[in-house]
Protein backbone atom coordinates (compact mmCIF):
# COMPACT_ATOMS: atom_id res chain seq x y z
CA UNK A 1 0.00 0.00 0.00
CA UNK A 2 1.28 3.18 -0.91
CA UNK A 3 1.97 5.45 2.26
CA UNK A 4 1.34 8.80 0.86
CA UNK A 5 -2.67 7.72 0.08
CA UNK A 6 -3.29 6.11 3.60
CA UNK A 7 -1.84 9.76 5.22
CA UNK A 8 -4.57 11.37 2.61
CA UNK A 9 -7.62 8.69 2.83
CA UNK A 10 -7.41 8.38 6.83
CA UNK A 11 -9.30 12.18 6.83
CA UNK A 12 -12.31 11.62 4.95
CA UNK A 13 -12.19 8.11 6.33
CA UNK A 14 -11.98 9.43 9.94
CA UNK A 15 -14.84 11.89 9.15
CA UNK A 16 -17.19 9.53 7.78
CA UNK A 17 -16.96 7.35 11.10
CA UNK A 18 -16.95 10.56 12.96
CA UNK A 19 -20.87 11.44 11.20
CA UNK A 20 -21.83 7.69 11.34
CA UNK A 21 -20.92 7.56 14.84
CA UNK A 22 -23.05 10.82 15.78
CA UNK A 23 -26.25 9.92 13.10
CA UNK A 24 -26.52 6.14 13.12
CA UNK A 25 -29.56 5.14 14.99
CA UNK A 26 -29.90 8.62 16.67
CA UNK A 27 -33.42 9.85 14.99
CA UNK A 28 -31.73 13.04 14.90
CA UNK A 29 -32.72 13.63 18.22
CA UNK A 30 -31.17 17.14 18.19
CA UNK A 31 -32.53 17.90 21.46
CA UNK A 32 -30.82 14.91 23.28
CA UNK A 33 -29.06 11.89 21.59
CA UNK A 34 -26.89 14.06 19.16
CA UNK A 35 -25.69 16.53 21.87
CA UNK A 36 -24.45 13.59 23.88
CA UNK A 37 -22.57 11.53 21.37
CA UNK A 38 -20.86 15.11 19.99
CA UNK A 39 -19.89 15.09 24.06
CA UNK A 40 -18.28 11.74 23.56
CA UNK A 41 -17.15 12.01 20.51
CA UNK A 42 -15.25 15.32 21.50
CA UNK A 43 -14.02 12.67 24.28
CA UNK A 44 -12.54 10.63 21.90
CA UNK A 45 -10.72 13.06 19.79
CA UNK A 46 -8.82 14.55 22.32
CA UNK A 47 -8.29 10.83 24.09
CA UNK A 48 -6.88 9.98 20.53
CA UNK A 49 -4.38 12.91 19.82
CA UNK A 50 -3.16 12.34 23.76
CA UNK A 51 -2.90 8.83 23.65
CA UNK A 52 -1.27 8.77 20.04
CA UNK A 53 0.81 12.23 20.94
CA UNK A 54 2.66 11.24 23.91
CA UNK A 55 3.30 7.55 22.81
CA UNK A 56 5.19 8.34 19.54
CA UNK A 57 7.05 11.31 21.07
CA UNK A 58 7.73 8.85 24.12
CA UNK A 59 9.06 6.71 21.69
CA UNK A 60 10.95 8.86 19.85
CA UNK A 61 12.72 10.54 23.00
CA UNK A 62 13.79 7.17 24.64
CA UNK A 63 14.72 5.62 20.76
CA UNK A 64 12.50 2.26 21.18
CA UNK A 65 9.55 1.13 19.61
CA UNK A 66 8.06 -0.67 22.74
CA UNK A 67 8.01 1.60 25.62
CA UNK A 68 4.80 3.89 26.03
CA UNK A 69 3.70 6.28 29.24
CA UNK A 70 1.68 3.56 29.99
CA UNK A 71 4.18 1.17 30.46
CA UNK A 72 6.67 3.14 32.00
CA UNK A 73 3.63 3.16 35.06
CA UNK A 74 1.84 6.89 34.17
CA UNK A 75 -1.67 5.44 34.30
CA UNK A 76 -0.90 3.03 37.58
CA UNK A 77 0.33 6.49 39.22
CA UNK A 78 -2.59 7.46 38.62
CA UNK A 79 -4.94 4.46 39.51
CA UNK A 80 -2.68 5.07 42.98
CA UNK A 81 -3.28 8.28 43.47
CA UNK A 82 -7.34 8.16 43.27
CA UNK A 83 -6.86 5.03 45.40
CA UNK A 84 -5.23 6.77 48.23
CA UNK A 85 -7.36 9.89 47.67
CA UNK A 86 -10.28 7.55 48.58
CA UNK A 87 -8.88 5.81 51.39
CA UNK A 88 -7.46 8.87 53.03
CA UNK A 89 -10.49 11.33 52.28
CA UNK A 90 -13.23 8.30 51.09
CA UNK A 91 -15.52 9.36 48.95
CA UNK A 92 -16.10 12.37 50.14
CA UNK A 93 -12.83 13.02 48.66
CA UNK A 94 -14.72 13.59 45.17
CA UNK A 95 -17.00 16.15 46.62
CA UNK A 96 -14.26 18.14 48.59
CA UNK A 97 -11.82 18.21 45.85
CA UNK A 98 -14.44 18.26 42.81
CA UNK A 99 -13.96 16.60 39.33
CA UNK A 100 -11.56 19.17 38.42
CA UNK A 101 -9.93 19.11 41.30
CA UNK A 102 -8.90 15.69 41.13
CA UNK A 103 -7.51 16.39 37.63
CA UNK A 104 -5.03 18.90 38.91
CA UNK A 105 -3.55 17.06 41.12
CA UNK A 106 -3.11 13.79 38.73
CA UNK A 107 -2.11 16.41 36.67
CA UNK A 108 0.76 17.36 38.86
CA UNK A 109 1.32 14.13 40.44
CA UNK A 110 2.66 13.31 36.42
CA UNK A 111 4.35 16.00 36.58
CA UNK A 112 6.81 14.92 38.95
CA UNK A 113 6.70 11.62 38.40
CA UNK A 114 8.20 12.63 34.75
CA UNK A 115 10.57 15.07 36.35
CA UNK A 116 11.68 12.19 38.74
CA UNK A 117 11.95 9.99 35.48
CA UNK A 118 13.92 12.50 33.55
CA UNK A 119 16.28 13.00 36.93
CA UNK A 120 17.22 9.10 37.44
CA UNK A 121 16.54 7.47 34.46
CA UNK A 122 16.29 9.36 30.80
CA UNK A 123 18.76 12.57 31.55
CA UNK A 124 21.58 10.85 31.03
CA UNK A 125 20.81 9.51 26.97
CA UNK A 126 21.54 6.16 27.67
CA UNK A 127 18.43 4.55 27.26
CA UNK A 128 19.00 0.50 27.70
CA UNK A 129 15.58 -0.51 26.36
CA UNK A 130 15.71 -4.17 28.60
CA UNK A 131 16.31 -2.00 31.58
CA UNK A 132 14.04 0.55 31.30
CA UNK A 133 11.20 -1.77 29.98
CA UNK A 134 12.25 -4.65 33.46
CA UNK A 135 12.43 -0.71 35.48
CA UNK A 136 8.38 0.21 33.95
CA UNK A 137 7.29 -3.16 34.46
CA UNK A 138 8.34 -3.82 38.07
CA UNK A 139 7.31 0.13 38.71
CA UNK A 140 3.54 -0.93 37.14
CA UNK A 141 3.48 -3.92 39.23
CA UNK A 142 4.47 -2.75 42.35
CA UNK A 143 2.10 0.53 41.91
CA UNK A 144 -0.29 -2.11 41.20
CA UNK A 145 -0.04 -4.23 44.08
CA UNK A 146 -0.60 -0.85 46.18
CA UNK A 147 -3.48 -0.23 44.64
CA UNK A 148 -5.05 -3.47 44.84
CA UNK A 149 -3.73 -3.60 48.68
CA UNK A 150 -5.45 0.08 49.50
CA UNK A 151 -8.42 -1.38 47.94
CA UNK A 152 -8.92 -4.32 50.53
CA UNK A 153 -8.95 -2.02 53.22
CA UNK A 154 -11.96 0.58 51.31
CA UNK A 155 -15.66 -0.48 51.66
CA UNK A 156 -17.31 -1.86 48.74
CA UNK A 157 -19.03 1.27 47.71
CA UNK A 158 -15.89 3.21 47.59
CA UNK A 159 -13.99 0.09 45.85
CA UNK A 160 -16.79 0.39 43.15
CA UNK A 161 -16.41 4.15 42.76
CA UNK A 162 -12.07 3.41 42.41
CA UNK A 163 -13.09 0.83 39.90
CA UNK A 164 -14.95 3.41 38.00
CA UNK A 165 -11.62 4.80 37.26
CA UNK A 166 -9.62 1.37 35.94
CA UNK A 167 -11.87 1.24 32.42
CA UNK A 168 -11.64 3.28 29.33
CA UNK A 169 -14.77 5.28 29.32
CA UNK A 170 -15.40 8.08 27.23
CA UNK A 171 -18.79 9.35 29.22
CA UNK A 172 -17.51 10.26 32.59
CA UNK A 173 -16.51 13.66 30.69
CA UNK A 174 -18.54 16.94 31.20
CA UNK A 175 -18.26 19.59 29.08
CA UNK A 176 -16.50 21.67 31.36
CA UNK A 177 -13.57 19.14 31.32
CA UNK A 178 -13.47 18.70 27.79
CA UNK A 179 -13.59 22.51 27.22
CA UNK A 180 -9.91 22.74 29.06
CA UNK A 181 -8.74 19.41 28.62
CA UNK A 182 -9.24 20.33 25.01
CA UNK A 183 -7.47 23.99 26.23
CA UNK A 184 -4.38 22.15 27.54
CA UNK A 185 -4.15 19.61 24.57
CA UNK A 186 -4.26 22.94 22.27
CA UNK A 187 -1.51 24.66 24.72
CA UNK A 188 0.83 21.46 24.40
CA UNK A 189 0.11 21.11 20.61
CA UNK A 190 1.74 24.68 19.47
CA UNK A 191 4.02 24.32 21.53
CA UNK A 192 4.84 20.75 20.71
CA UNK A 193 4.35 22.10 17.14
CA UNK A 194 7.00 24.83 17.19
CA UNK A 195 9.41 22.11 18.23
CA UNK A 196 8.82 19.46 15.89
CA UNK A 197 11.99 19.47 13.88
CA UNK A 198 13.69 19.14 17.56
CA UNK A 199 11.83 16.48 18.43
CA UNK A 200 12.84 14.53 14.77
CA UNK A 201 16.63 15.59 15.85
CA UNK A 202 15.79 14.13 19.32
CA UNK A 203 15.16 10.84 17.94
CA UNK A 204 18.66 10.15 16.75
CA UNK A 205 19.68 10.03 19.99
CA UNK A 206 21.59 11.88 22.75
CA UNK A 207 24.83 12.48 21.25
CA UNK A 208 24.00 13.04 17.80
CA UNK A 209 21.06 15.83 19.17
CA UNK A 210 24.26 17.78 20.37
CA UNK A 211 26.02 17.54 17.88
CA UNK A 212 23.59 18.92 15.87
CA UNK A 213 22.89 21.53 18.07
CA UNK A 214 19.94 20.42 20.32
CA UNK A 215 20.08 20.68 23.66
CA UNK A 216 19.01 17.26 24.41
CA UNK A 217 18.33 17.73 28.25
CA UNK A 218 16.71 20.39 28.22
CA UNK A 219 14.42 19.25 25.05
CA UNK A 220 13.97 15.68 27.03
CA UNK A 221 12.93 17.60 30.15
CA UNK A 222 10.00 19.59 28.27
CA UNK A 223 8.68 16.58 25.87
CA UNK A 224 8.81 14.48 29.13
CA UNK A 225 6.16 17.76 30.54
CA UNK A 226 4.10 17.46 27.57
CA UNK A 227 3.93 13.98 27.64
CA UNK A 228 3.09 14.15 31.33
CA UNK A 229 0.25 16.54 30.59
CA UNK A 230 -1.41 14.89 27.63
CA UNK A 231 -1.67 11.52 29.85
CA UNK A 232 -3.03 13.04 32.71
CA UNK A 233 -5.77 14.56 30.43
CA UNK A 234 -6.28 10.93 28.68
CA UNK A 235 -6.18 9.11 31.55
CA UNK A 236 -8.53 11.38 33.60
CA UNK A 237 -10.75 11.82 30.86
CA UNK A 238 -10.93 8.22 29.44
CA UNK A 239 -9.14 6.19 32.32
CA UNK A 240 -5.97 4.04 31.57
CA UNK A 241 -5.79 2.64 27.70
CA UNK A 242 -3.07 0.69 28.72
CA UNK A 243 -1.25 -1.05 25.31
CA UNK A 244 -3.33 0.86 22.96
CA UNK A 245 -0.41 3.72 22.97
CA UNK A 246 1.85 0.54 21.79
CA UNK A 247 -0.46 -0.63 19.27
CA UNK A 248 -1.20 3.37 17.51
CA UNK A 249 2.64 4.35 17.61
CA UNK A 250 3.77 0.98 15.41
CA UNK A 251 0.35 0.93 13.33
CA UNK A 252 1.49 4.65 11.79
CA UNK A 253 4.94 3.78 11.77
CA UNK A 254 4.29 0.71 9.54
CA UNK A 255 1.65 2.74 7.55
CA UNK A 256 3.49 5.83 7.34
CA UNK A 257 7.04 4.19 6.30
CA UNK A 258 8.28 7.43 8.12
CA UNK A 259 9.72 8.45 10.79
CA UNK A 260 9.51 12.19 10.39
CA UNK A 261 7.06 13.57 13.18
CA UNK A 262 5.63 15.73 10.51
CA UNK A 263 3.89 12.91 9.07
CA UNK A 264 3.94 9.67 11.74
CA UNK A 265 2.04 12.31 14.61
CA UNK A 266 -0.94 13.65 12.76
CA UNK A 267 -1.64 9.90 11.13
CA UNK A 268 -1.21 8.58 14.55
CA UNK A 269 -3.86 11.18 15.98
CA UNK A 270 -6.11 9.72 13.13
CA UNK A 271 -5.43 6.36 14.02
CA UNK A 272 -6.29 6.37 17.38
CA UNK A 273 -9.14 8.40 17.12
CA UNK A 274 -10.68 6.52 14.34
CA UNK A 275 -9.93 3.51 16.63
CA UNK A 276 -12.01 4.92 19.65
CA UNK A 277 -14.80 5.75 16.99
CA UNK A 278 -14.87 2.36 15.87
CA UNK A 279 -14.89 0.76 19.08
CA UNK A 280 -17.45 2.84 20.82
CA UNK A 281 -19.78 2.67 18.02
CA UNK A 282 -19.60 -1.15 17.90
CA UNK A 283 -19.77 -1.18 21.97
CA UNK A 284 -23.14 0.93 21.38
CA UNK A 285 -24.83 -1.15 18.27
CA UNK A 286 -23.63 -3.64 18.21
CA UNK A 287 -23.02 -5.14 21.60
CA UNK A 288 -25.48 -2.86 23.58
CA UNK A 289 -22.64 -2.15 26.10
CA UNK A 290 -22.08 -6.09 27.05
CA UNK A 291 -18.46 -5.18 26.32
CA UNK A 292 -16.15 -2.67 27.10
CA UNK A 293 -14.00 0.04 24.53
CA UNK A 294 -10.81 -1.32 26.17
CA UNK A 295 -11.61 -4.76 25.65
CA UNK A 296 -12.23 -4.05 21.80
CA UNK A 297 -9.39 -1.46 21.56
CA UNK A 298 -6.86 -4.77 22.48
CA UNK A 299 -8.72 -6.92 20.04
CA UNK A 300 -8.72 -4.92 17.43
CA UNK A 301 -5.20 -3.15 17.53
CA UNK A 302 -3.68 -6.75 18.49
CA UNK A 303 -5.00 -8.65 15.62
CA UNK A 304 -4.48 -5.65 13.14
CA UNK A 305 -0.90 -5.51 15.04
CA UNK A 306 0.12 -9.40 14.31
CA UNK A 307 -1.22 -8.94 11.16
CA UNK A 308 1.07 -6.31 9.83
CA UNK A 309 4.14 -8.12 11.78
CA UNK A 310 3.17 -11.20 10.11
CA UNK A 311 2.44 -10.18 6.71
CA UNK A 312 5.97 -7.35 6.60
CA UNK A 313 8.12 -10.08 8.37
CA UNK A 314 9.54 -7.64 11.12
CA UNK A 315 9.92 -4.79 9.18
CA UNK A 316 7.04 -3.31 10.45
CA UNK B 1 42.17 26.05 16.28
CA UNK B 2 41.56 23.71 18.69
CA UNK B 3 43.67 23.69 21.86
CA UNK B 4 43.46 22.07 25.10
CA UNK B 5 44.79 23.13 28.23
CA UNK B 6 45.82 20.54 31.39
CA UNK B 7 42.73 18.36 30.62
CA UNK B 8 41.63 16.03 33.34
CA UNK B 9 39.05 13.33 33.32
CA UNK B 10 37.88 10.76 35.65
CA UNK B 11 34.75 8.48 35.39
CA UNK B 12 33.69 7.65 38.89
CA UNK B 13 36.94 8.12 40.42
CA UNK B 14 38.84 6.20 37.75
CA UNK B 15 41.54 8.56 36.17
CA UNK B 16 40.77 8.26 32.12
CA UNK B 17 42.97 11.46 30.66
CA UNK B 18 45.27 13.29 33.37
CA UNK B 19 46.68 16.64 33.01
CA UNK B 20 46.81 16.20 28.52
CA UNK B 21 47.80 19.80 26.92
CA UNK B 22 48.17 19.34 23.18
CA UNK B 23 46.88 21.90 19.85
CA UNK B 24 45.38 20.41 17.00
CA UNK B 25 47.09 21.94 14.02
CA UNK B 26 44.09 23.82 12.01
CA UNK B 27 43.26 22.70 8.18
CA UNK B 28 45.31 18.96 8.72
CA UNK B 29 44.07 15.65 9.75
CA UNK B 30 45.02 14.47 13.03
CA UNK B 31 44.91 10.62 13.90
CA UNK B 32 44.04 9.82 17.59
CA UNK B 33 46.13 6.42 18.15
CA UNK B 34 46.84 4.55 20.70
CA UNK B 35 46.17 0.98 22.65
CA UNK B 36 42.39 0.08 23.82
CA UNK B 37 41.37 2.13 26.84
CA UNK B 38 43.97 4.99 26.42
CA UNK B 39 41.35 7.32 26.42
CA UNK B 40 41.42 8.42 22.96
CA UNK B 41 37.60 8.30 22.51
CA UNK B 42 37.02 10.13 26.14
CA UNK B 43 39.38 13.13 24.76
CA UNK B 44 37.27 13.08 21.36
CA UNK B 45 34.27 12.87 23.31
CA UNK B 46 35.51 16.17 25.20
CA UNK B 47 36.52 18.12 22.63
CA UNK B 48 32.65 17.32 21.19
CA UNK B 49 31.65 18.14 24.28
CA UNK B 50 29.69 14.77 24.87
CA UNK B 51 30.99 14.58 27.88
CA UNK B 52 32.15 17.37 30.35
CA UNK B 53 36.46 17.43 31.47
CA UNK B 54 36.68 17.29 35.64
CA UNK B 55 39.18 20.03 35.07
CA UNK B 56 41.14 21.99 32.17
CA UNK B 57 39.70 23.80 29.67
CA UNK B 58 39.37 23.31 25.76
CA UNK B 59 39.85 26.38 23.67
CA UNK B 60 38.43 26.61 19.86
CA UNK B 61 39.20 29.79 18.28
CA UNK B 62 40.76 30.86 21.55
CA UNK B 63 37.50 31.12 23.07
CA UNK B 64 36.22 28.26 26.04
CA UNK B 65 34.30 25.54 24.40
CA UNK B 66 32.11 25.36 27.63
CA UNK B 67 31.02 28.90 26.81
CA UNK B 68 29.66 28.43 23.40
CA UNK B 69 25.90 27.79 23.46
CA UNK B 70 24.80 24.02 22.28
CA UNK B 71 23.12 25.66 18.96
CA UNK B 72 26.52 27.82 18.50
CA UNK B 73 28.99 24.88 18.90
CA UNK B 74 27.54 22.43 16.61
CA UNK B 75 28.00 25.39 13.57
CA UNK B 76 31.66 24.94 14.53
CA UNK B 77 32.35 21.54 15.83
CA UNK B 78 30.38 18.23 13.80
CA UNK B 79 30.96 14.98 15.79
CA UNK B 80 30.62 11.82 13.99
CA UNK B 81 29.86 8.77 16.77
CA UNK B 82 29.18 4.66 15.52
CA UNK B 83 25.36 4.11 14.94
CA UNK B 84 25.00 -0.01 15.99
CA UNK B 85 21.88 0.23 15.55
CA UNK B 86 19.17 2.37 13.55
CA UNK B 87 15.93 1.89 13.85
CA UNK B 88 14.55 4.91 12.55
CA UNK B 89 12.64 5.02 9.01
CA UNK B 90 14.79 7.74 7.02
CA UNK B 91 15.87 8.09 3.40
CA UNK B 92 19.43 8.67 3.17
CA UNK B 93 18.45 12.20 1.43
CA UNK B 94 16.23 13.15 5.01
CA UNK B 95 19.58 11.72 7.20
CA UNK B 96 21.76 14.39 5.08
CA UNK B 97 19.08 16.78 5.93
CA UNK B 98 19.79 17.10 9.33
CA UNK B 99 23.14 18.19 8.57
CA UNK B 100 21.51 21.56 8.15
CA UNK B 101 19.77 21.93 11.21
CA UNK B 102 22.43 23.75 12.94
CA UNK B 103 21.70 26.32 10.70
CA UNK B 104 17.91 26.15 9.32
CA UNK B 105 16.48 24.35 13.05
CA UNK B 106 14.44 22.16 10.47
CA UNK B 107 12.93 24.23 8.16
CA UNK B 108 15.49 24.68 4.69
CA UNK B 109 16.10 27.14 2.63
CA UNK B 110 17.97 26.94 -0.86
CA UNK B 111 21.39 26.94 0.49
CA UNK B 112 20.25 24.08 2.95
CA UNK B 113 19.07 21.98 -0.27
CA UNK B 114 22.55 23.16 -2.35
CA UNK B 115 24.40 21.79 0.58
CA UNK B 116 22.83 18.36 0.51
CA UNK B 117 23.44 17.80 -2.86
CA UNK B 118 26.90 18.73 -2.57
CA UNK B 119 27.49 16.79 0.75
CA UNK B 120 25.77 13.27 -1.00
CA UNK B 121 27.79 14.29 -4.57
CA UNK B 122 31.10 14.35 -2.53
CA UNK B 123 30.59 10.76 -1.75
CA UNK B 124 29.24 10.07 -4.72
CA UNK B 125 26.21 8.74 -2.96
CA UNK B 126 23.40 9.94 -5.74
CA UNK B 127 22.25 7.07 -6.80
CA UNK B 128 21.29 5.83 -2.93
CA UNK B 129 19.54 9.19 -2.03
CA UNK B 130 16.39 7.77 -1.59
CA UNK B 131 17.20 4.46 -0.02
CA UNK B 132 16.24 3.89 3.84
CA UNK B 133 19.31 4.05 6.14
CA UNK B 134 18.01 0.68 7.92
CA UNK B 135 17.92 -1.19 4.21
CA UNK B 136 21.58 0.29 3.22
CA UNK B 137 25.20 -2.05 4.28
CA UNK B 138 26.95 -1.11 7.38
CA UNK B 139 29.90 0.86 4.89
CA UNK B 140 27.21 2.65 2.99
CA UNK B 141 25.31 3.74 6.23
CA UNK B 142 28.61 5.29 7.31
CA UNK B 143 29.18 7.09 4.41
CA UNK B 144 25.55 8.83 4.79
CA UNK B 145 26.18 9.27 8.39
CA UNK B 146 29.34 11.14 7.08
CA UNK B 147 27.39 12.67 4.31
CA UNK B 148 24.81 14.34 7.15
CA UNK B 149 28.32 15.41 8.97
CA UNK B 150 29.90 17.08 6.35
CA UNK B 151 26.33 18.82 5.09
CA UNK B 152 26.76 20.66 8.90
CA UNK B 153 29.65 22.33 7.15
CA UNK B 154 31.48 23.25 9.70
CA UNK B 155 35.38 24.26 10.30
CA UNK B 156 36.28 20.79 12.79
CA UNK B 157 35.29 17.17 11.84
CA UNK B 158 35.10 14.54 15.03
CA UNK B 159 35.26 11.22 14.21
CA UNK B 160 34.79 8.26 16.31
CA UNK B 161 37.06 5.18 15.05
CA UNK B 162 34.80 5.87 11.48
CA UNK B 163 36.48 3.14 10.15
CA UNK B 164 34.97 0.10 12.40
CA UNK B 165 33.30 -3.11 10.88
CA UNK B 166 34.06 -1.61 7.39
CA UNK B 167 35.54 -3.34 4.65
CA UNK B 168 39.30 -2.14 2.97
CA UNK B 169 36.98 -0.61 0.14
CA UNK B 170 34.66 1.12 2.39
CA UNK B 171 37.68 2.58 4.94
CA UNK B 172 39.91 3.69 1.92
CA UNK B 173 36.99 5.36 0.49
CA UNK B 174 35.96 7.25 3.77
CA UNK B 175 39.69 8.18 4.79
CA UNK B 176 39.70 9.48 1.10
CA UNK B 177 37.01 11.36 1.00
CA UNK B 178 38.05 12.66 4.63
CA UNK B 179 41.45 13.79 3.06
CA UNK B 180 39.30 15.68 0.37
CA UNK B 181 37.88 17.60 2.86
CA UNK B 182 41.16 18.79 4.20
CA UNK B 183 42.75 19.77 1.20
CA UNK B 184 39.94 20.69 -0.88
CA UNK B 185 37.75 22.41 1.48
CA UNK B 186 40.46 23.63 4.24
CA UNK B 187 38.59 21.38 7.26
CA UNK B 188 40.12 20.12 10.29
CA UNK B 189 39.25 16.37 10.56
CA UNK B 190 40.54 14.90 13.89
CA UNK B 191 39.38 11.35 13.97
CA UNK B 192 39.63 8.22 16.58
CA UNK B 193 41.86 5.31 14.49
CA UNK B 194 42.50 1.65 15.28
CA UNK B 195 44.38 0.73 11.91
CA UNK B 196 47.42 2.20 12.34
CA UNK B 197 48.09 1.89 8.96
CA UNK B 198 45.25 4.19 8.16
CA UNK B 199 45.97 6.33 10.56
CA UNK B 200 50.34 6.52 9.02
CA UNK B 201 48.80 6.79 5.58
CA UNK B 202 45.98 9.53 5.54
CA UNK B 203 47.18 11.76 8.26
CA UNK B 204 49.05 14.84 8.72
CA UNK B 205 49.48 14.72 11.76
CA UNK B 206 48.90 12.09 14.59
CA UNK B 207 48.34 12.48 18.76
CA UNK B 208 49.38 8.84 20.19
CA UNK B 209 47.87 8.27 23.98
CA UNK B 210 48.79 6.05 26.43
CA UNK B 211 47.17 5.01 29.72
CA UNK B 212 45.60 8.67 29.70
CA UNK B 213 48.37 10.89 29.04
CA UNK B 214 50.08 11.81 25.65
CA UNK B 215 52.72 9.59 24.38
CA UNK B 216 54.28 11.08 21.66
CA UNK B 217 52.67 13.95 19.00
CA UNK B 218 53.77 15.26 15.67
CA UNK B 219 54.01 15.08 12.14
CA UNK B 220 53.25 11.63 10.65
CA UNK B 221 57.12 11.32 8.67
CA UNK B 222 58.15 12.11 12.58
CA UNK B 223 56.49 10.55 14.80
CA UNK B 224 56.06 6.96 12.89
CA UNK B 225 59.03 5.54 13.66
CA UNK B 226 59.58 1.43 14.47
CA UNK B 227 60.86 2.15 18.38
CA UNK B 228 57.77 5.12 19.18
CA UNK B 229 54.76 2.03 17.79
CA UNK B 230 56.92 -0.99 19.44
CA UNK B 231 56.90 1.50 22.89
CA UNK B 232 52.85 2.40 21.92
CA UNK B 233 51.58 -1.04 21.47
CA UNK B 234 54.13 -3.47 23.10
CA UNK B 235 53.98 -4.82 19.76
CA UNK B 236 57.21 -5.96 17.37
CA UNK B 237 57.23 -3.78 14.43
CA UNK B 238 58.15 -3.80 11.22
CA UNK B 239 58.47 -0.14 9.06
CA UNK B 240 58.16 -0.14 5.36
CA UNK B 241 58.23 2.71 3.81
CA UNK B 242 57.37 2.82 -0.42
CA UNK B 243 56.47 5.48 -2.88
CA UNK B 244 52.96 4.57 -1.93
CA UNK B 245 53.28 5.34 1.54
CA UNK B 246 53.98 3.15 5.02
CA UNK B 247 53.35 -0.12 5.73
CA UNK B 248 53.73 -1.06 9.31
CA UNK B 249 53.96 -4.27 9.65
CA UNK B 250 53.41 -5.80 13.34
CA UNK B 251 51.81 -9.31 12.91
CA UNK B 252 54.77 -11.75 13.38
CA UNK B 253 57.83 -10.79 15.59
CA UNK B 254 61.37 -10.95 14.01
CA UNK B 255 62.83 -13.50 14.39
CA UNK B 256 65.42 -11.52 16.65
CA UNK B 257 62.71 -10.83 19.08
CA UNK B 258 61.56 -14.72 19.13
CA UNK B 259 64.92 -15.84 20.15
CA UNK B 260 64.41 -12.72 22.70
CA UNK B 261 61.17 -13.85 23.91
CA UNK B 262 62.34 -17.67 24.31
CA UNK B 263 65.89 -16.95 25.99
Amino acid sequence: MNSAIIRHAIWPLLIALALAFVLVGSGLDLAYVIPRRLLRLAAMVLGGVCVAWSSIAFQSITGNRILTPAIMGYEALYLLLQALLILTLGSASLALLGHHGNVLLSMLCMLGYSWALHRWLLGNGKNNLYFLLLFGLVLTLVLTTFTQFIQLRISPGEFSVLQGFAYTSFNRADGQQLLYSGALVLGVGVVGFKTLPSLDVLALGRDQALSLGVDYPRYVRLYLALIAILVAVSTSLLGPTAFMGIFVANITYALARSSRHRLTLPLGCAIAISLFIVAQFLVEQVFNYKTTVGILVNLVCGAYFLALMIRSRGDA
Amino acid sequence: MITLKHIHKAYAGKTVLHNVSVQFPTRQLTSLIGPNGAGKSTLLMLIARLLKPCSGEILINGRNAAHYRVSEYARQVATLRQHPQFSLRLTLEELVAFGRFPHSRGALNEEDRQQIDTAIGFLGLDHLRGAYIDELSGGQRQMAFLAMTIAQQTDYLLLDEPLNNLDMKHAVQIMRALRRLCDEQGRTVILVVHDINFAANYSDHILALQGGAVRFCGPVAEVVTRSRLQALYGLDFEILRSERGFVCNYFNPSDQEREHEQG
